[in-house]
């Protein structure tokens, strides 16, 4: 055993630091879609997948949004609570139950609809 | 879709013990305190400490069980952690500017009891090209290794990110170790004057601080040997550099102003 200890010493310390294998022991880390779980992993998938508002986190444009032509707002609920910026500069939000079915106006004459949402992979 | 969870990506923090048990500590950590002060008995600062250190161990398992095992971090509720560290850093400038306030008032105008000089009559400082020049070094050496290991991080190089954050613990450590010695060593107490009062309180502050981010750099080491950072997403250990960083300019201030300009 002494003998195994002082050989393996010896040819450790005869090899320069530039060789030794602690140099080369570059442990990597894992790929960042592998490491993540759960809701986050969701996330990146969806933007991998190339859509990049996985969660409906963005205000949407108001189309023309007559009768015929509403503004479409999705849901994965029966209902949700829907805000209109009314003219470009106001000052606040005038916000409303949408409910599936029927379409509906908000008061400054814009028309709204709820649609199903679809998952988001 | 995780469907405990809704169809959003923020995240909704269960039911914790973890800060009312903090508090209860914190206060308990302040009467130890003053009873150690007055009555020469650990007694309940020491079971403060436990409560304080068994919150902190449990409280940081569930929010790692959170992040890292349940993924419960998007990305919208990393900007709000990053926005909560950031108002709290700012917060701890505010804690410093008192006492930099305090010692720029004592010390621009010396008042007649003090012998209208600073130092006051018969307050021997450090020399500050002594101990205090060198923890400026190990704290500027300990700021540029933290950064090698972000970049080690970010590269994916997990061998590399381990030596540097160790090698950044080892200098938080010798730096306290030095300040200790040097407290130990000092000629004047926080009793000694408001020059004693104003260096006793800004230094100890920050030794603490320095303490504090130690400790946090020591539970990022833990947790990247335990693999749980990625390249993309590590910012437990961001936070921890941030608080770091901080500490670091802390001192500069302290170093310049305190132990040079004032001693």
């Amino acid at each position: 055993m002494a003998a195994l200890i002082i050989r393996s010493l010896s040819q450790t310390t005869r090899r320069g630091v530039q060789v030794t294998s602690v140099r080369f022991a570059n442990k990597m880390m894992a790929d960042p879609l592998e490491h993540a779980t759960g809701l986050e992993k969701q996330e990146l998938m969806a933007k991998a997948a190339g859509n990049d508002n996985p969660f409906d986190m963005r205000v949407y444009k108001r189309i023309s949004g007559d009768q015929t032509n509403p503004t479409v707002v999705p849901s994965f609920y029966e209902k949700r609570l829907v805000g209109c910026i009314c003219e470009e500069d106001a000052t606040c939000i005038n916000w409303m139950w949408l409910e599936k079915g029927d379409k509906k106006r908000c008061e400054c004459g814009y028309w709204f609809q709820l649609a199903d949402a679809k998952p988001m992979v | 879709m995780s469907s405990s969870h809704g169809h959003h990506a923020y995240h909704l923090v269960d039911m914790s013990p973890w800060p009312l048990t903090g508090s209860v500590s914190a206060m308990m950590l302040t009467t130890g305190l003053v009873k150690w002060f007055h009555q020469f008995n650990m007694d309940l600062l020491l079971l403060s400490f436990l409560a304080t250190i068994l919150t902190m161990i449990q409280w940081w398992r569930d929010v790692t069980r959170e992040g890292t095992y349940q993924g419960l971090h998007t990305q919208v509720v990393m900007k709000g952690l990053r926005w909560g560290m950031i108002l709290f850093i700012v917060s701890e400038v505010l804690f410093f500017f008192s006492f930099f306030w305090a010692f720029f008032h004592s010390s621009l105008s010396p008042t007649i009891e003090i012998g209208m000089c600073w130092p006051p009559v018969g307050i021997q400082p450090f020399n500050p090209f002594q101990i205090p020049l060198l923890n400026t070094t190990i704290l500027l050496s300990s700021g540029a290794t933290v950064t090698w290991a972000h970049h080690a991080i970010t590269s994916s190089n997990h061998s590399e990110a381990i030596q540097s954050l160790a090698l950044t613990i080892f200098l938080g450590l010798y730096f306290s170790a030095l300040q200790a010695f040097e407290y130990a060593e000092a000629s004047f107490t926080i009793a000694d004057s408001v020059y004693g009062s104003t260096f006793f309180v800004a230094t100890g502050f920050h030794g603490l601080h320095v303490i504090i981010g130690t400790s946090f750099l020591a539970v990022c080491f833990y947790r990247l040997y335990k693999c749980h950072f990625s390249s993309d997403h590590h910012f437990g250990f961001e936070a921890a550099a941030w608080y770091w960083h901080f500490v670091d300019v802390v001192w500069l201030f302290l170093y310049i102003f305190i132990y040079w300009w004032g001693g």
